[in-house]
Order: C-alpha cells, then sequence, then structure tokens
C-alpha cells in the first residue's frame, strides 16, 4: 500500500475520527430502535424516560406477530434451500462452460440486482394476477428467489472461480464419477461460497418489503410486512421490539457469514 | 506386443492441430518421457491417455485392448498434475485414502496401504497435516502417494517438478527414479527440460509441433540425433550453413560459402545436391589444436572469446567464412590459459560426431 497508517502522525487521529463518525451514522437509527423497544413510553420519545420489556411481552402474546415470524421463517428458508440449489447450478455454467453468450447470460442472471425492486414488484404482480400465485406461498417463493439467486450466483461464482479445475479431475482419475468428484471434493472445498450464498439468500427474503408488501394477502404476512401495515395504524413501541429481533437475527447471521470469510482465508 | 500403444493420436482443437499420428509403444515397467517446447502437444497426449480429452484419431491400447471407450474415472490410471492437486479440505492421509474411499476399500485395508504409499514417498508421520501447510515439494509427493495407492498400471506425471526450484527439483527426480524401480510402474512423464528427461527416463520421445520427432535412450539422442530439432533440444549443439555439394554412399559433402567442403558426412532429412544443409558440431565434441587437424574432420578458426566456467571453459571460434561456433574444454585441457583472442588455431573432432541435416 502506498500510505502507511502507522507513519501518518496526526492525521491518522483525523482519520479515526472520520471512521467512528460513519459508524455512527450507520448504526445509530438501529440503535434508536433497540433503545426505543426497551423504552416505556408509548410516545416512542428519545431518550426513553424509564426502562420496561413491556413491548416485548406485548409483541410475544400477540399470535399475529408470531404468526408472521414463522411465515417469514419459513419462506426465506425456502428461498435459501432453492437459491443455493440454482446458484450451484448456474455457477458450474458460467464458470467452467464453454459456450457463445456465457457473458450474457451472466448479466442476465444479476439484472435483478439492479432493477429497482419496485419494478419488479408491479411485473410480477401483474403476471401472479393472471396465474393465480398473489398471496400464495408459492408467489412469495418465487419472488424472493429472484432477488436472491444473483447474489447466490455472485457468491458461489466467486469461489468456484479461485478452484482449480484440475483438482477435480485429479479426483476422477482417482476414480470417482465426475458427479462424485463434485460432491466430494470441489463442492467441501467451496462450501465457504455456498455457506455465504446461503446466509445472504436467506437474510435477503427475511428482510425484504417492498415485493412482500405486493404479495402479501390478509392471512399470509412476513414479518416485514407487518411491522409496515403495523406502522400505518398506530405507533406503538413493539414495532420497536419486533424491529429489535428482526435486527438481531440478521446481525447474528451476518457474524456467522464473516467467520466463514475469516476460517476460509485462515 | 507392447503394454501400452499410443496409435496414431491426432487430436485437432479448431483449426489448431494440437498431435499428429503420434506413435509411440512402452513396455511395462518403462520410464517414457515425452520432451519439447511447451506447445507441442505433449499434455494433449497425455490427456489422451488419461480419457480427459478424446482424440480425433487414432487409439490408445493397454496390453492390446483399446481404452478409450472407458470413462476417465473407471480407467485406473494415476496421473500427478503440473499444478498442486491435493484435495484442500481433507488431510494428507485422508487424500491419500481418497482412491481406496471410492473403491469401496474396507478400513483395516485403507490405513495399510496409505501407511505404504506415505513411507514410499518418506511422508511417513505427516498423515495428519493439511495441504496448505507443506510446501510445494511435499505436496507433489503427496500427489504421487495418492496416484500410485491403487496400484495403476500406468502413472502418468505432466511436468510436476515445473513449479519448484532447481534444487528441490533435482532431490524429486532422485526420488522418482527410486520410487520407479522400487514400484516397477510404467510411467509416461512430461517435461520441457532436457536434463530431467535425461536424468530419469529409459527412453524419451522428442515432440515437436504435435509430432515425435524421434524416440530413443538419453544416448542415442544425443550421438545420432535424427533431425536438426532433436540435434538442437538435446545436447548444446553448433549449427554452420553449407550446401550439399553431391551424395554418395558413404555420406555427403557440404560445401560453406568460403568454398571449405567437408566430406563424408551423415547426412539427415531429405537432402539434394545443390540444397541447403547445416553441419551439427557439439562443443563438448569438438577438440582445439594449435597443429594442422585431423584430415577431413577439422577447420582453422580464429579464437572470438574465452569464458571462464568453472571445470570448464567456453572459447567461441569464428570460422574462415565468419560463422561462430563454441568449444568446450575441460579443466586442465592443455590449452587453456594459452588460448588468447585473434589466436589461429584448428578445431577437429571424430568423423561420427559430426552430423549434417537437410533444411527443408
Ligand atoms: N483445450 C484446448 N483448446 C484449444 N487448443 C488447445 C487445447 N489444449 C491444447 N491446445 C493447443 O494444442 C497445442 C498443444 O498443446 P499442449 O498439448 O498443451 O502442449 P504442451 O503440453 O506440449 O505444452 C497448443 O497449440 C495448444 O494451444
Ligand atoms: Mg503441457
Amino acid at each position: 500500500m502506498l500510505m502507511n497508517f502507522d507513519k501518518l502522525g496526526t492525521w491518522r487521529w483525523v482519520l479515526a475520527g472520520i471512521a467512528v463518525l460513519m459508524a455512527l451514522f450507520l448504526l445509530l437509527p438501529i440503535v434508536f430502535i433497540v433503545a426505543l423497544s426497551f423504552g416505556d413510553s408509548r410516545w416512542l420519545i428519545f431518550p426513553p424516560p424509564g426502562w420496561t420489556m413491556r413491548w416485548y411481552h406485548e409483541l410475544f402474546a400477540d399470535p399475529r406477530w408470531l404468526q408472521s415470524a414463522w411465515t417469514s421463517a419459513r419462506i426465506a428458508v425456502v428461498v435459501m434451500v432453492l437459491s443455493v440449489i440454482l446458484g450451484l447450478l448456474a455457477s458450474f455454467a458460467l464458470v467452467r462452460g464453454q459456450f457463445r453468450g456465457r457473458a450474457v447470460l451472466r448479466a442476465f442472471f444479476l439484472t435483478p440486482m439492479i432493477l429497482p425492486v419496485v419494478i419488479i414488484a408491479v411485473a410480477l404482480y401483474a403476471f401472479f394476477l393472471r396465474i393465480g400465485l398473489n398471496g400464495t406461498f408459492t408467489g412469495f417463493v418465487a419472488a424472493h428467489l429472484i432477488v436472491a439467486l444473483p447474489f447466490s450466483i455472485i457468491a458461489i461464482t466467486g469461489a468456484l472461480k479461485t478452484f482449480d479445475p484440475a483438482i477435480e479431475d485429479a479426483a476422477i482419475l482417482c476414480g470417482a464419477h465426475p458427479w462424485e468428484a463434485r460432491a466430494r471434493v470441489t463442492l467441501p472445498a467451496i462450501s465457504h461460497g455456498v455457506f455465504s450464498a446461503a446466509i445472504f439468500s436467506f437474510l435477503i427474503s427475511w428482510d425484504e418489503v417492498v415485493l412482500a408488501i405486493f404479495m402479501a394477502s390478509p392471512t399470509l404476512q412476513t414479518l416485514p410486512v407487518r411491522v409496515w401495515t403495523t406502522l400505518r395504524q398506530d405507533l406503538t413501541p413493539v414495532i420497536a421490539a419486533a424491529s429489535t429481533l428482526l435486527v438481531l437475527l440478521t446481525v447474528v447471521l451476518m457474524i456467522v457469514a464473516a467467520l466463514i470469510r475469516k476460517g476460509k482465508s485462515r | 506386443m507392447s503394454y501400452l500403444h499410443i496409435n496414431g493420436i491426432r487430436k485437432v482443437f479448431g483449426d489448431v492441430v494440437a498431435t499428429d499420428h503420434v506413435e509411440l509403444e512402452i513396455a511395462q515397467g518403462e520410464f517414457m518421457t515425452f520432451l519439447g517446447p511447451s506447445g507441442s502437444g505433449k499434455s494433449t497426449t497425455l490427456y489422451i491417455v488419461a480419457g480427459f480429452q478424446d482424440p480425433t484419431a487414432g487409439d490408445i491400447r493397454l496390453r492390446g485392448q483399446s481404452i478409450l471407450n472407458i470413462p476417465s474415472h473407471k480407467r485406473n490410471i494415476g496421473m500427478v498434475f503440473q499444478r498442486y492437486t491435493l484435495f484442500p479440505h481433507l488431510s494428507v492421509a485422508e487424500n491419500v485414502a481418497f482412491p481406496l474411499r471410492v473403491r469401496r476399500m474396507n478400513r483395516a485395508e485403507i490405513d495399510d496401504k496409505v501407511r505404504r504409499a506415505l513411507a514410499l514417498v518418506r511422508l511417513d508421520g505427516l498423515g495428519e497435516r493439511m495441504p496448505a501447510k507443506m510446501s510445494g515439494g511435499q505436496q507433489q509427493r503427496v500427489a504421487l502417494a495418492r496416484a500410485l495407492v491403487y496400484d495403476p498400471p500406468v502413472l502418468l506425471m505432466d511436468e510436476p517438478l515445473s513449479a519448484l526450484d532447481k534444487k528441490l527439483r533435482e532431490e524429486i527426480q532422485h526420488e522418482i527414479r527410486r520410487i520407479h524401480q522400487e514400484t516397477g510402474v510404467t510411467i509416461l512423464y512430461v517435461t520441457h527440460d532436457q536434463e530431467e528427461a535425461l536424468r530419469l527416463s529409459d527412453r524419451i520421445a522428442v515432440f515437436n509441433q504435435g509430432k515425435i520427432e524421434q524416440v530413443g535412450t538419453g544416448p542415442q539422442l544425443y550421438a545420432s540425433p535424427a533431425t536438426r530439432f532433436v540435434a538442437d533440444f538435446v545436447g548444446d549443439s553448433a549449427f554452420l550453413s553449407g550446401q550439399v555439394q553431391d551424395m554418395t554412399g558413404t555420406g555427403a559433402t557440404l560445401r560453406f560459402a568460403d568454398g571449405t567442403m567437408l566430406r563424408d558426412l551423415p547426412l539427415h532429412g531429405a537432402g539434394r545436391p545443390g540444397g541447403a544443409a547445416d553441419l551439427m558440431l557439439r562443443p563438448e565434441r569438438i577438440d582445439l589444436t594449435p597443429g594442422r587437424g585431423r584430415e577431413g574432420a577439422s577447420l582453422p578458426v580464429t579464437v572470438e572469446d574465452v569464458t571462464f566456467l568453472g571445470n570448464s571453459s567456453t572459447i567461441s571460434a569464428r570460422t574462415p567464412w565468419g560463422e561462430v561456433l563454441a568449444v568446450r574444454l575441460t579443466f586442465g585441457h592443455p590449452l587453456l590459459g594459452q588460448v588468447r583472442r585473434g589466436d589461429r588455431l584448428t578445431v577437429q573432432w571424430q568423423a561420427q560426431d559430426a552430423h549434417a541435416f537437410a533444411r527443408d
């Protein structure tokens, strides 16, 4: 590197200061929400005049919240599994395949990442209306899969590109059927990419709200949709409690993802 | 009947001819090396034996049976690759056990064979190591153990040492020789390093532009190269360009630019009177003398430069028509220490050390 941090003198304090400010800027909303979820003011006053667990009790006492959480989890798990399977198949084709239009196909797979989600949502809504998938579990999974798949493909192709195909060839000459070689040698060797793909796919579905609002029905609502609809009816700190739990799971999974990456580079 | 028969293999990629009519018969237990520059079709031939590529034409026969219809994973062939190919998530012992696991052998037998394979490559006790924690040389030894543990009839090695430094390379070359002698396995070895080929092989097949130029033992290739390419690639050599004056039963007469004639030279290739041909002389097979030199096997030269290289010295000598050839004198040669730039001397050689190659 051109700049050596240790030799910057007073500048390093300035840099460190900027870094802290940036981190605060990113983290403050979350800190806010967490504080409010434990605050005893019904009107979301900050800083809270006192502390309470009351909103968590209310949250867990309301079966609709639990049901939404359960719906979210089910959808996210199915999206995760499908996204990893399709991501693996697509990645093998994109990295190993020798065919015309490979670059075009890759760009095509990644378009949901750059397309505004609301456009995908409107298009899917119109399409699902015709085939009767709106408000169904399948519709939810399909919609989330579209936005999760690009992340899965990026994570898995990234791992697969650094894996030398000669290692797979070696396994085949050792007597393993090509599929056995992929399952027993290639897959474990790119497992860090597969785990990242799984975690990101789960999270994308878990906290996705735009598509979910379009897909939701009164009986089938994910947690973010419940937060959103509740928010519009009344501004209760229960929402802060629900959001805190949402964030908590996200943070835990991000930490797991980071640990996997670290384990890989060890 | 040969053990392994590479029968007229031709492989075309688009409009690139990677190998053309490669024909080779290998005996059981033989150490056969493919030697040639990069892109000459060595790896392609090896990959066809391994089954990773199908030949455009030709056949591969093992003990008289074609193996082309057998998929790679059922050919039971061992291979060590140029790049490191240990399975990164498995320990050394698990890597070596892998071929036995896929063959569904029982635990006790696997443990026993793995232990013996690791002992063969002198890595006893390192079974628990992970590949990432091993040096390049150690990784290739493990790869060798993994390729030999299931007693393959043929072991393929595609430049396995090219990523290692010279000292380590020589050390593992000795190991490979020892392992070949201990196991008696038939080896096809690919390299672009002539020293490596000469050190290891029973026979060498010299590849050039997808074709085999010559097959023979190291001494055969060195003493009687069949083509100019082989003469150039195996050992050091100087080429003096001349013209075929005439051809008789005992050899050709070459005429050089200043009118010098050399007679009775063995001529390789399709020569014809009037055609261009080169005289090949090896630096260590010629001598310098202050006298007149051997009749018909000598040339007057002028010394251009003297380079001391420890156990030998190289002298650049200019022929009467201006071409330069190198002469190597070993330490202790009576002329060394006296030769100066500009000295007029004579180079001479034994008749069997001069070869002429027709240019096409
Ligand atoms: N998969 C391939 N596709 C296209 N051309 C190839 C392929 N493999 C090898 N070739 C070409 O075939 C020729 C021989 O290659 P190779 O057998 O790898 O040579 P070597 O191992 O002697 O260096 C080269 O010109 C190379 O570019
Ligand atoms: Mg090669």
